[in-house]
């Protein structure tokens, strides 16, 4: 057991906080939803110029190769320094490694590039109104004609869909297999007019996520990516991918938000009130203890290969810690942080979608019970 | 960066699994506590094995390994729910080779680890094997001290398969204060019993839960069981992470085993106390009864949740020290 890093580790920290000292980032635009995307495609512009944008992909496209520790130091000092988290976070956690993992050298050759500078940003579109949690379950159609792909369906929740030039795209290709193998995964071009993006209005009042109709888009057969037939199993690359990358960045917000209210209630004179103090080193545990399971489920997977079960936990412990620590600033801070724009106010409500994007907390529970503890599948 | 036992450490706790598994099984246990003493043959053999010195110097007779061979065994002493008086002996044997000073030392380690003398520990009013001890290592705040020979009334606790004492303040009073970090290794080495006590009582119920069948299914597969099962992983989990981090600090470390074993104990009295109650419910009836064993692992629970001092002081001091770390500015 060593938690220290290695020397590499260390050098490939020291440069990059060296980058990132020498490229501050601007000041993060508020209100306005496109001036704040926009800031983020900048800043990854700036990391992909530089080789920074991707460290966790390979060499020979357009990353570092960096290990598994060395891409979490990456998310860390991303969140230490303040900088925004990659405007094409899905091409880069999830469609690059997709097409990594099941594309043709043409879909490489095509698509990564361009995932790297955020020339062409990326968009997930599996869920639908009617397929959540049992996304195997989903409607949108793909049918055969003239040879091509001629898709009709409606996706939902769609993050960053008002900015994708490409759309990750799990339609049904064959309704008479079962379920899960009558699926085809698939790269669909955004940019025609039988695709319409249109708003969803969240809780907060922003607009991260779009409704998407899809009337008659069409996509040929060089966009199939793994094989007609075999979308389950190339959506299923996608959402481990989910799962893995964010945890360090999310982790260090998690530490951030929680240093931002212990100064605020130290500030106040709150922490003389053995209760308050009680309830703010709770939630230092927790941001503690996820901090260590997650470079735990890292030296499993480093070592033996796969995730151990701290890779399906440390999600759920997250969103937990992350849901009470926005509501205890609520209590500390009282009116404060409840005022309509404030920066308390937003995070307390966006902290409600934790639980439910990338798989809600019950769905994780059901994967921890039947796959790491072996429990009978449940009713 | 590996947060990862050695396969030298994987061994260690392997051979502790095996050989508990086969000398101390549950009924075992149960014999202990119906009759009010420990098993005296398995002490032998635990001392023959040296595991009370696990973590003291070679030169005072110890086996000159670390914190986390002392965690990995305790570990499995939780696991076992054993009726032996090792956590107060390896423990008080950690501190004072770490801690004390070479008078102390030199006093008490070779005895203490040969099984000729007896240690006790914890706070003042629940010393685990405190009762005609020959030295007892006191936590006292946020400190520990030293005393020989304490005078004690034997105190029965709702776990039978231990003993313990309330110490005279007159003689804590006596006591030499150890070195800072007493405290801290006699912490970490609770919340390492408790992580094998959690990880027991998640094994009993999985498997449990896996063969009651009710309406026709195993009750596993009720998401209502199976959820709470998650969540005793969950907490089983995160005890461990911060168990071993301790370990690692108080040998790599030793500035930062401070909040290390604060955090270790914090995440351990709730898992304590969560996960053993959890096992219980998901059990039934048979759960609610001297026959199921699950209760053994509850009793020690609490009782180690009180050894380390509940939860909330653990966490208003860590609160406090990082709020204190924040306004000087480092990060
Ligand atoms: C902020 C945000 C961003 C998102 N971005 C995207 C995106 O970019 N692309 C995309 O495809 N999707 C996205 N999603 C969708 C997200 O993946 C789904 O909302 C999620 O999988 C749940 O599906 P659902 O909304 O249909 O809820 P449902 O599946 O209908 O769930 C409703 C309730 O039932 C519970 N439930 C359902 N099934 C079970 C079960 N088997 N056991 C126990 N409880 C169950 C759920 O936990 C939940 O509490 C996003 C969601 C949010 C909140």
């Amino acid at each position: 057991m060593d938690l220290t890093f290695s020397e590499s580790e260390l050098a490939f920290r020291d440069d990059l906080r060296a980058w990132f000292r020498a490229h501050a980032p601007a000041p993060e635009p508020q209100g306005d939803e496109l001036a704040h995307f926009c800031w983020r495609r900048d800043y990854q512009r700036l990391l992909a110029r530089d080789g920074w944008a991707a460290v966790h992909w390979p060499a020979r496209y357009g990353g570092r190769g960096a290990t598994l520790t060395e891409s979490a130091i990456f998310f860390v000092e991303l969140g230490r320094h303040g900088a925004p988290m990659m405007a094409n976070v899905l091409g880069l956690l999830l469609a690059g490694p997709t097409i990594m993992s099941w594309g043709t050298d043409a879909q490489k050759e095509r698509h990564l590039g361009p995932i790297l500078t955020a020339e062409e940003i990326w968009c997930q579109g599996f869920s639908e109104p009617d397929a959540g949690s049992d996304l195997a379950s989903l409607k949108t159609r793909a049918r055969r004609e003239r040879g091509h792909w001629v898709v009709t369906g409606q996706k939902v929740w769609t993050s960053g869909a008002q900015h994708s030039k490409w759309c990750m795209l799990l339609a049904r290709t064959d309704p008479d297999a079962p379920r899960h193998k009558g699926l085809t995964y698939f790269l669909m071009d955004m940019e025609q007019d039988a695709v319409d993006v249109r708003p969803l209005r969240q809780i907060t009042g922003s607009s991260e996520f779009n409704e998407l109709f899809i009337d008659g888009a069409v996509i040929s057969d060089e966009q199939v990516l793994g094989g007609v037939g075999n979308g389950w199993g190339v959506a299923l690359t996608t959402l481990m991918n989910e799962r893995a990358g964010l945890a360090f960045f999310l982790q260090v917000r998690l530490r951030q938000l929680l240093d931002r209210l212990l100064r605020e209630a130290a500030d106040r004179g709150l922490l003389a009130d053995q209760a308050v103090a009680e309830r703010l080193g709770e939630l230092h545990v927790r941001a503690e203890v996820l901090r260590l399971t997650a470079y735990r489920g890292l030296t499993t997977v480093q070592k033996y290969g796969q995730p151990g079960p701290e890779g399906s936990l440390t999600k759920w412990m997250w969103s937990d810690a992350n849901q009470r620590l926005t509501q205890l600033a609520a209590d500390l801070l009282g009116p404060q942080a409840l005022a309509a724009g404030g920066s308390w106010g937003y995070e307390l409500l966006r902290a409600r979608g934790n639980s439910i994007e990338g798989g809600t907390t019950e769905v994780l529970k059901n994967i921890v019970a039947e796959r790491v503890l072996g429990l009978p599948k449940s009713r | 960066m590996d947060f990862d036992l050695t396969e030298e450490q994987r061994e260690i706790k392997r051979v502790a699994r095996e050989l508990l598994a086969a000398r101390s099984p549950l009924s075992r246990v149960r014999e202990a506590a119906e009759t009010g003493a420990y098993d005296q043959a398995l002490w032998r053999e635990i001392v023959g094995l040296g595991w009370g010195g696990i973590a003291v110097s070679q030169a005072w007779g110890g086996q000159g390994l670390g914190g986390i061979e002392l965690v990995v065994v305790l570990e499995e002493l939780g696991f076992a729910c054993a009726a032996a008086p090792l956590l107060s002996t390896a423990a008080a044997a950690a501190a004072i080779d770490a801690c004390g000073s070479d008078a102390q030392r030199e006093r008490w380690l070779p005895g203490l680890v040969a099984g000729d003398l007896r240690a006790g520990v914890g706070p003042a009013a629940l010393a685990l094997d405190g009762h005609g001890a020959d030295v007892a290592v006191v936590l006292d705040g946020e400190g520990a001290v030293l005393v020989a020979a304490p005078e004690s009334e034997p105190l029965e606790t709702i776990d039978p398969a231990r003993r313990f004492a309330a110490l005279a303040r007159s003689s804590v009073a006596g006591g030499e204060p150890l070195g800072a970090g007493a405290a801290d290794l006699i912490r970490m080495s609770i919340a390492a019993e408790v992580v094998g006590l959690c990880q027991r009582a998640l094994e009993m119920t999985v498997a449990y839960v896996g063969e009651r069948r009710q309406f026709g299914v195993p009750v596993g597969s009720f998401q209502a069981v199976a959820h709470r099962c998650a969540e005793m992983l969950l907490q089983t989990e995160s005890a461990r992470s911060a168990a071993y981090h301790a370990a690692w600090a108080a040998g790599a470390e030793p500035t930062r085993l401070g909040e290390a074993s604060a955090l270790a104990a914090a995440a351990a009295a709730t898992a304590a106390r969560e996960v053993p109650a959890s096992a219980i419910q998901a059990h039934g009836g048979i759960g609610f009864t001297w026959e199921a064993d699950v209760h053994w692992l509850y009793k020690r629970g609490e009782v180690d949740r009180a050894l380390l001092g509940g939860a909330g002081a653990h966490h208003a001091r860590l609160a406090r020290a990082a709020a204190a770390r924040l306004a000087g500015g480092s990060p």
